[in-house]
């Protein structure tokens, strides 16, 4: 279990501030100031009253004094709730090195849902999922949900195949608020496939976030010779040349990764390359960074 | 380069191995797993350049491990020379024998050498020698070319016989003591008399490589020559149709039948000219008669007058002394009278010698000075008066000579008087019914020399001897024995004397010696050997020796000798004129010799008469003779030529030491490409 903790990456993250988030929901309460005006104890401003206005919000106090009608405005401190899908198919898996794609999902994972319920007190949720939802967490800020999701990210075996569809269809099926969404993956499918399953749940309102997990080997494989390769997912196999993997494999990986990260912010959702032997810390101060220069 | 177990290199057949595991064997190639294939690509890589380009090195090394390993066992070797080439002694030898004195074949002969001399690499060491009547080493082993071209300049043509034989033996006896190799260039007319009676003579030892340069092509040039005359040293009446009288021999080599005009010259003047018809290729006699000379020395010449390809073999040199007849002492018992008329008989007979024999009882022999005579004869004397005796001994140490006959009275006393030991037994083949024969017979001392003497043993197998005493030969050198091996004659050297001793007597008692011709020629050559006139006149070859000294007499004993050459030089120094014991008479001409004892001598020389056959030997024979023992021995000599040039240098060591650098590379190598596998899988 303190393998989730470690205190350098919980060092490295909360150094950060949170300020970045300047999104709707936020992404951690007490850190981002909700973009929606709502009831809260936080005065924010007054307005001038208008017909048609609320007159529960008038500031009669104001009125008595000045025979002004104004509106008096609170800014609202909202809570989110934060749902990670973590794919744990087979081809998370692989590894050039420790950790393995899996073992950095989970780390990764792990250091969210420590800094949601622990320091923004939101809602935090799980769903692990391969070509099926195999285990689902609902979101919640009950004493001990932290322990539950690290218990699902414990029982979280890579196995089976990636499909997309199915528990993304299972996450819209159980939201009812709106919150932030986070794909952890490999993303072994097309941009295009991958972009119409999430892009629904950004119609709701989510915020929604890919984190796209390589291993270094995969973006710059070396081969020193003619090779057998095998699919972890399908089990195919075919001979590979290194010639190939040198230049036309490099370019198509290449390419795969700029679709993605293009068309998901196309399509008003975040996106991150993080590649495994980036350290953990680093590889979300670069994210929040981001996020911060996005707003 | 070569290998000492070749049989090991059936072991190249492991290289087999490698070849199967990297390039034959179906390539097992572990999956890599992948997290998708999305992104591959299918394709396929020659199997076989695909393993060539990975395993390209370690391939290398295994094959480069097995190989030399096997090589290893093999034991591989080069041949290193033993000497570099400045090491190779170049031996030169020049033929300048008398034949070389024909056409230009000296010339040639020094130019071709002086050549060979100058391709000689400088540093390289060489040596120059000629090939005359003797070997004659001119220089050492000296890397001064000047020196060297400087001793080749001064080889002048000699008159003595070439013996490749002797070029043999010189080289075997040389090469006990030189193991480098040797480079013999020998520079000869190769002419075929010069080969010795057995090939193997000829042959050069191993560690010789012969090269040769015959300087006479072709067919030998027609050359006529005197080849030998027969006349009398000593003349003592010019009148005496046996004696004064000269017979040459005029024999033609490659010469068709011809007429020529030989002449007999006395002194420079030409006193007779005879025509000879000579057949082809054969031999015609000349007679010259009567010889008148004057007294004292005559310097005579046989010569052909037209001359011949060959000017310088066409006469033929002697000399005649005329003198009074020389008085010979014959002493004999007082019953003895045959002996002295055979030997006188005898004497008289001999044609080359003229002496006057003067017989006395041994009794009567007191008041006689020995040294009256030429010699002196004791026929069967047991006893001799006393001053006779000291007298006799005197005499024959100054330089006399006696003959002592044994003869029957030989069993009464056993003392022999002046010879100076005694007879140890009597042998008396008569009283056991039969005889004795001279069983062995040295022709080659003076007094029994014959030059062919036939299958009767030269005349000496049918004389029959019936008493002989034996006699210890001690210091005596024996030149006869009979068949039973009883000494049968003896000669001692008593100070510059000699004493000769017949163990048998001279009359027909004892022996029938004196009725047998040989008893003749016996008695002759006896007489002018212990006359000693045959050493005063006549004619020798050149390269034969004339004793100037008894060999028992002491140094610098009777004075001096003086010896005046063809040339008008003293060949011998004031030390040698003291010491020297014989002389080589190493030029053809006239020698004059004044003995320590007074007399005088004039010898007539000429060169060997072999010479002046032409004829070269085949090109079969040089081919033989310059791969001597390559024919000879094929594998034991060609084996010892390769041992004494080269030596073989065993490469195993290095090998193996390559092979386990090879190893550990391979080691190495291999090990990291199983750690890959390892972390592939």
């Amino acid at each position: 279990m303190q393998r989730f903790l470690d205190p350098a990456v919980l060092a490295g993250i909360s150094s950060l501030d949170l300020l970045a988030r300047t999104v709707v929901d936020g992404f951690v309460a007490g850190l981002h100031r909700s973009p929606d005006f709502g009831f809260s104890q936080e005065f924010a401003e007054y307005r001038a009253y208008t017909p048609g206005d609320d007159l529960r919000h008038v500031d009669w106090n104001l009125f008595a004094r000045t025979e002004r009608c104004y509106l008096k405005r609170y800014r609202g401190e909202t809570n989110t709730q934060l749902t990670i899908l973590l794919d744990a198919s087979n081809s998370m898996q692989y590894t050039s090195g420790p950790p393995s794609k899996m073992d950095y999902a989970r780390f990764i994972a792990a250091s969210l849902f420590y800094l949601s319920i622990r320091n923004q007190r939101d809602a935090a949720g799980l769903i692990v999922f391969d070509d099926e939802v195999r285990d689902y967490i609902r979101p919640s800020t009950r004493p001990g949900q932290l322990a539950r999701l690290f218990a699902g990210l414990e029982r979280a075996e890579p196995r089976a195949r990636t499909n997309f569809a199915k528990p993304l269809q299972h996450f819209q099926n159980f939201l009812h608020r709106r919150g932030m969404a986070i794909i952890i993956s490999d993303f072994y499918e097309s941009p295009e496939t991958i972009i119409h399953t999430a892009a629904p749940l950004r119609f709701h309102g989510n915020e929604v976030v890919l984190f796209h997990i390589l291993d270094p080997q995969e973006i710059r494989p070396s081969m020193k010779g003619s090779s057998m390769l095998i699919d972890l997912e399908t089990d195919q196999k075919f001979e590979v040349v290194p010639d190939y993997v040198k230049t036309t494999y490099r370019a198509k990986i290449d390419a795969h990764i700029e679709e993605l990260r293009s068309r998901t912010l196309a399509a008003g959702m975040d996106y991150q390359l993080l590649v495994t032997n980036q350290p953990l810390d680093s590889a979300l101060r670069e994210y929040l960074t981001l996020r911060q220069e996005g707003n | 380069m070569g290998f000492l177990n070749p049989w090991f290199l059936g072991g190249l057949a492991a290289l087999g191995v490698p070849v199967f595991v990297h390039l034959l064997r179906k390539h097992v190639t572990p999956p890599r797993p992948v997290s998708s294939l999305m992104f591959f690509e299918r394709g396929t890589q020659s199997s076989t350049r695909h393993r060539q380009l990975r395993y390209l090195l370690l391939f290398s090394l295994r094959v480069a491990l097995i190989l030399l390993a096997v090589l290893a066992f093999a034991s591989p070797f080069f041949r290193r020379a033993n000497a570099d080439a400045n090491a190779r002694l170049l031996l030169i030898v020049v033929d300048n024998s008398f034949s070389m004195r024909a056409g230009t074949r000296f010339a040639d002969a020094k130019q071709q050498a002086l050549a060979a001399l100058a391709a000689k690499p400088h540093g390289q060491k060489a040596q120059i020698m000629t090939l005359g009547g003797e070997l004659e080493v001119l220089t050492q082993p000296i890397a001064d070319d000047e020196q060297l071209r400087a001793a080749l300049a001064n080889v002048e043509p000699g008159d003595g016989r070439a013996n490749f034989g002797e070029l043999g033996r010189y080289l075997r006896t040389m090469s006990e003591s030189v193991r480098s190799p040797i480079d013999l260039e020998l520079f000869s007319d190769m002419q075929r008399s010069a080969m010795p009676a057995n090939f193997a003579d000829m042959a050069m030892p191993p560690n010789v490589k012969l090269a040769l340069h015959p300087v006479a092509r072709g067919n030998a040039l027609p050359n006529w020559t005197v080849e030998s005359v027969d006349a009398p040293a000593e003349l003592a009446d010019p009148k005496d149709p046996k004696r004064s009288r000269v017979a040459a021999v005029i024999a033609g080599f490659e010469t068709p039948a011809t007429s020529k005009n030989v002449s007999l010259l006395v002194n420079g003047k030409v006193i007779a000219t005879r025509k000879a018809d000579i057949p082809a290729n054969g031999r015609a006699t000349v007679d010259f008669a009567p010889l008148d000379v004057a007294y004292g020395f005559n310097r005579c010449q046989v010569r052909i007058d037209n001359g011949d390809a060959f000017p310088n073999d066409d006469a033929s040199v002697f000399s005649v002394l005329r003198s009074d007849p020389q008085r010979v002492l014959f002493v004999h018992a007082a019953n003895d009278t045959r002996s002295a008329l055979y030997f006188g008989a005898a004497l008289d007979a001999a044609a080359h010698a003229s002496f006057v024999l003067q017989s006395v009882a041994a009794e009567q022999a007191t008041d006689l000075d020995p040294s009256k005579f030429a010699f002196v004869v004791l026929s069967d004397t047991t006893s001799l008066p006393s001053i006779f005796e000291h007298a006799l001994a005197a005499y024959v140490a100054k330089g006399g000579s006696v003959l002592i006959a044994l003869g029957t009275s030989a069993a009464h006393h056993e003392h022999i008087p002046l010879w100076g030991g005694e007879a140890r037994d009597i042998r008396d083949y008569a009283r056991s019914g039969g005889s004795a024969t001279a069983g062995s017979v040295d022709f080659g001392y003076p007094a029994l020399e014959q030059a062919q003497p036939g299958r009767d043993n030269g005349g000496w197998a049918e004389v029959k001897f019936f008493y002989a005493a034996a006699v210890d030969p001690a210091q005596a050198r024996v030149a006869a024995r009979l068949n039973d091996g009883t000494p049968l004659l003896l000669e001692k050297q008593v100070g510059e004397g000699r004493i000769v001793l017949l163990s048998s007597g001279l009359d027909n008692l004892t022996n029938d010696l004196p009725l047998h011709p040989v008893f003749v020629a016996f008695v002759d050559r006896v007489a002018r050997y212990l006359s000693g006139s045959e050493q005063l006149s006549g004619a020798r070859l050149v390269d034969s020796f004339v004793q100037l000294r008894a060999a028992s007499a002491g140094l610098d004993a009777g004075g001096s000798i003086e010896v005046i050459d063809p040339d008008s030089r003293r060949p011998l120094s004031l030390t040698e004129a003291r010491t020297a014991q014989s002389l080589r008479l190493a030029r053809a001409g006239f020698y004059q010799i004044h003995f320590a004892n007074g007399r005088d001598a004039v010898i007539g020389v000429n060169p060997d008469r072999r010479e002046s056959d032409l004829q070269p030997m085949s090109s079969d024979l040089l081919q033989l003779w310059s791969g001597s023992f390559a024919g000879a021995a094929p594998q034991s000599a060609g084996a010892n030529v390769d041992d004494a040039q080269y030596r073989n240098v065993n490469l195993w060591w290095w090998v193996m030491l390559i092979a386990l650098f090879a190893a550990m590379a391979e080691t190495a190598w291999a090990s990291g490409y199983m750690g890959t596998q390892r972390e592939d899988a």
